[in-house]
């Protein structure tokens, strides 16, 4: 039976500032812990030679892949994706923490709560979609960067949204021949240095997209560690990036039914 | 019958259910739960959503409150609020933290160690109301009500607080606004006489934001304009020696020489008549001094400019034409923090002149009533002692063209440490943080030590409360009602959507009962706060639970306004001023060269994060989670003549002071300017969060006032760098 609904987040790149509205307001919605947070935005950094500089900012999250590697991975069968709403969700009741799923994103955006211990990520606010509110992150943006909704609904903002994009990418991540297929869509995602073509999948670009290491930092804090201690470390912790394949849709080789 | 477990879980929800019914008093809510169930917010266990009014930052954005069994659980923009359409920027999501910060200062505290040394024992609001009027009537008959200053961050509740301080029959009112925006309200005053005219970026085709970091210094709504305007293709012109967020989404950025703003704008204004791009109508109906405009800017070329900011004069031109062939869909932001000179003053006069040349009156800028006005009312009271005693901050008699409402707060500061033309000897502090907010902190510091008695009234345990004699518990913005205000056409409401923590209590109760004791009950003439804001209401006929329940109301419409008269002298926008004359100043604006750094210094920037708030939000955890290190931000070729790398722990060093911070190598700065972000260095260890993050630019900022607004020079200040 054909997915109900085919929920996916549209992201506006050239309309984050990286203001963290989105974040805080996660954080509070669905009471992620201090020490955790369910998503980023990562910064790509100053590019550029002065004075013609340029930054860019991109906002992510669990990405809901159509081939979810951490189902696959899951041995309790905690790790799920939904069958109506096509949400990947982790039901925590039934969730024994072992953590191999962590391991199996590639995109890093799951966390073992360890107070509870149980896996926990981005649920799309499935709470908040049950009584019609959109995410909570996509709710406060100032930005009106986030977008989500419905992709099997042609009349839905992201499906409007993504009619009328000039290029839309997504990070897929390629292991063996399986692609995630993730259900992010970033619009106005600049060419730069880390993102370039390569012949390897069709029209397929390579970006960085790590964890932020900023923005896990331990509960008890930086401050606490003399400041030369805490250079150090976080300077170490900003190489550590994982690199991903990314596959660059043009416009008119679009992967859902209008 | 199914046999029931009891599980350790349902144990504890069953003696938790217990626990909070014998706590609310056999089931009977307290006083908000219960107005907010009969107004229909609340349902019958204590859940809803309450609309109020954020105050995490000056820019009051709408907001709906869910409230869950009595405890506010999260916060949303409300989407009939012309200040946040729906949205919240991270502060205001953050906002329920503050409430619930594990720092709240929940019992009023009275100093029993040093000033400074921290130690403070609570104490009954009885007790320490009566110690504050004691103190407070002691300097007043021994040295006048003039020896008693008061201060407080512009707010809601700011009409009761100056009944305090008026009642009582002190002239010294201090503000926040000379530490921010005094160059450009005074600058509007003077041309187009109103503060600050409304901005509308629903037609805009191109912006100049100068030093207007939108995107981090956030006004929701305004920077949700600006973002969906460049969406829609509108060019933004973005200046500003650091390459902020802003200017990561600016059409063209200019990192001109810091202090040369002016230059850039006369440069401007000089292209637009020499070249005749100006709107002549609109110039000859409704505007005064062209003339005399044109000629004293005749010399101000491109060419001239170029030389003083660093801009191509070809660029400079360019950009001239643009602004004037965009007009009317044009605009120059006259920015908010816009004190970084001795010179900003005459910047944002050639700012207002500039629009004014355009003619965008009416389509990106329009008239704006301030805060009075809408047909409220308010409690009867008598009229204000006469005070014969200047006031310690020059205003008028330095300052005449600063409003006293508005004042130079650094100037009170100074004077107090003089003792000039007389001596101060208490301060009453509300909602304000002057030892980390004003400039050159030890200053401030020997202030306080010529004060025989200091109070704060704060949430927090803040920096100056640490200083304090005696610190007053307020209850936060989601635990109060304060007093109504119109915005536009509408009123909106702030109102407690939860109890208050503790034994805190709201600034209209805390100035009531203060006045009480103070003799000056006449001037608080209501029983409660709902009291106050339904004496605020009568004249309208509106209930007050209908507000409560949407949050806002209609107001009648006044009819057609003129938009076209100013409350100048002349009725007209003034290019040329004769008031400015009248008191030897330029009547239009010429330059003036700042200070610049000698050999090996560099120009200290301030700025804002989109995360905090000027001074009050670093404890916030939430904030904190999600916030940059604080570090002191520098071009990486001046770090390598330094010899210093990233995350090096360096020393900053001005004329008065000197910090230790970590480096943050940059290319998003100039080579000659470095940059900390405000509000850290906190020296109260109440702040257990806040406490021992970052350095406060406070100890190195040295004090100047632009002559004209008084508003503090903030980046005039010059410091070295070096390995710590």
């Amino acid at each position: 039976m054909p997915q109900k609904n085919h929920y996916a987040f549209v992201i506006d790149v050239a309309r984050c500032i990286d203001c963290r509205a989105c974040l805080v307001a996660c954080s509070v919605e669905n009471n992620v812990p201090l020490k955790h947070t369910r998503i980023w935005v990562h910064d790509q950094g100053i590019q550029g030679d002065w004075p013609n500089l340029s930054r860019t900012f991109i906002p992510y999250n669990c990405m809901h892949c159509d081939n979810p590697p951490c189902t696959e991975v899951c041995v309790s069968g905690a790790t799920y994706k939904d069958p109506v709403s096509g949400l990947v969700l982790v039901d925590q009741e039934a969730c024994i923490g072992c953590g191999y799923c962590v391991e199996a994103c590639p995109y890093g955006v799951r966390y073992i709560d360890q107070a509870r211990g149980v896996v926990d990520k981005c649920n799309a606010c499935a709470q908040r979609l049950e009584i019609g509110l959109e995410p909570a992150c996509v709710a406060t943006c100032v930005g009106k960067s986030r977008m989500f909704g419905d992709l099997n609904d042609p009349n839905s903002e992201v499906s409007v949204a993504l009619r009328n994009a000039s290029s839309i990418v997504r990070l897929d991540y390629e292991q063996g021949r399986t692609d995630t297929d993730p259900n992010i869509y970033y619009l106005n995602l600049p060419q730069t240095d880390s993102i370039h073509s390569s012949d390897t999948f069709g029209q397929v670009a390579q970006a960085s997209l790590p964890r932020d290491p900023h923005y896990t930092v331990s509960e008890e804090g930086w401050k606490k560690v003399a400041i030369p201690l805490m250079a150090a470390a976080m300077g170490g912790a900003f190489l550590v990036q994982a690199i991903f394949f990314i596959k660059q849709l043009v416009e008119g080789e679009k992967e859902f039914d209008e | 019958m199914p046999k029931t477990e009891i599980t350790r879980r349902n144990f504890l929800k069953l003696s938790g259910a217990a626990a909070s019914a014998f706590a609310v008093g056999q089931f009977i809510p307290p006083p908000v739960a219960r107005a907010a169930r009969a107004v229909g917010s609340l349902d019958a266990n204590g859940s809803g959503y309450i609309s109020t009014m954020c105050e995490m930052c000056v820019w009051r954005c709408g907001v709906r409150a869910k409230v869950v069994e009595e405890r506010v659980v999260k916060l949303e923009g409300n989407s009939e609020h012309p200040h946040s359409h729906g949205r919240l920027c991270a502060r205001g999501q953050s906002g329920l933290m503050n409430t619930y910060d594990p720092d709240r200062v929940l019992t009023p505290l009275i100093r029993v160690g040093k000033r400074g040394e921290g130690k403070f024992r609570p104490a009954p609001w009885t007790e320490a109301l009566d110690l504050v009027a004691e103190n407070m009537l002691k300097i007043k008959n021994t040295y006048g009500p003039e020896a008693m200053v008061f201060s407080s961050t512009h707010n809601l509740s700011q009409p009761q607080f100056e009944n305090l301080l008026y009642g009582f029959g002190s002239p010294n009112y201090g503000t926040q606004r000379s530490l921010c925006f005094n160059a450009m309200i005074v600058a509007n005053l003077i041309t187009y006489g109103m503060e600050e005219p409304a901005r509308d970026y629903g037609q805009l085709q191109y912006l100049i934001l100068t030093g207007r970091n939108l995107t981090e210094a956030i006004s929701t709504s305004e920077t949700t304009d600006l973002m969906d305007a460049i969406s829609r293709g509108a060019k933004v012109v973005y200046i500003d020696p650091r390459f902020t967020k802003t200017a990561a989404k600016a059409s063209e950025w200019c990192p001109i020489r810091p202090g040369t703003d002016l230059a850039f704008h006369l440069a401007l204004i000089n292209v637009i008549i020499a070249e005749k791009l100006y709107n002549q109508s609109f110039i000859e109906q409704y505007t005064l001094g062209f003339d005399q405009l044109a000629s004293a800017v005749a010399g101000y070329t491109p060419e001239w400019a170029a030389s003083l900011t660093g801009a191509d004069a070809e660029v400079i031109r360019r950009i001239g034409r643009e602004f004037a062939s965009a007009a009317p869909y044009a605009l120059a932001h006259n920015g908010w923090r816009t004190s970084n000179f001795i010179n900003s003053f005459p910047t944002e006069r050639a700012i207002t002149i500039l629009n004014a040349l355009v003619g965008n009156w009416g389509v990106t800028m329009f008239p704006s009533g301030g805060e009075g006005g809408g047909g409220l009312g308010s409690p009867p009271q008598p009229a204000y002692p006469r005070v014969s005693a200047q006031r310690l901050d020059g205003v008028p008699w330095k300052y005449p063209f600063v409003p006293l409402k508005i004042g130079v707060f650094q100037q009170l500061r100074d004077s107090i440490v003089e003792g000039q033309p007389y001596e101060a000897h208490g301060w009453f502090i509300s909602r304000q943080n002057p030892v980390l907010s004003l400039p050159d902190r030890q200053k401030t510091l020997e202030a306080f030590s010529k004060m025989d008695f200091i109070v704060t009234v704060d949430i927090l345990m803040n920096d100056t409360g640490w200083f304090s004699d005696v610190v007053l518990p307020e209850a936060s913005y989601l635990e109060r009602f304060d007093p109504l205000v119109p915005l536009g056409e509408r009123i909106f409401i702030r109102q407690p959507v939860i109890e208050p923590q503790g034994d805190a209590r709201s600034a209209l109760w805390i100035y009531k009962e203060l006045g009480n004791r103070l003799g000056l009950g006449d001037f608080f003439q209501y029983t409660d706060e709902e009291d106050y804001l339904r004496q605020q209401l009568a004249p309208l006929n509106i209930a007050l639970d209908e507000l409560r329940l949407r949050g806002y109301i209609e107001l009648p419409s006044n009819g057609e306004t003129n938009n076209y008269q100013w409350s100048t002298p002349s009725g007209k926008i003034e290019l040329f001023s004769a008031a400015l004359e009248g008191q030897n100043f330029d009547p239009i604006p010429v330059w003036q060269e700042p200070p610049q750094p000698k050999g090996g210094e560099f120009y200290l920037l301030t700025g804002k994060v989109g995360q905090h708030t000027q001074f009050g939000t670093q404890n916030n955890l939430l904030l904190h989670k999600y916030e940059d290190v604080p570090r002191l931000w520098m071009a990486p070729d001046a770090a390598q003549n330094l010899g210093l790398k990233d995350w090096d722990l360096v020393e900053v060093t001005s004329q008065i002071g000197s910090v230790q911070v970590a480096l943050q190598v940059t290319s998003a700065i100039r080579s000659d300017c470095v940059y900390l972000t405000p509000g850290f260095g906190h020296l109260s260890m109440g702040l257990r969060t806040a406490y021992g993050v970052g350095a406060s630019d406070s100890q190195l900022h040295i004090s100047y006032a632009d002559p004209i607004s008084g508003g503090q020079a903030l980046s005039q200040t010059f410091v070295s760098v070096k390995k710590a």
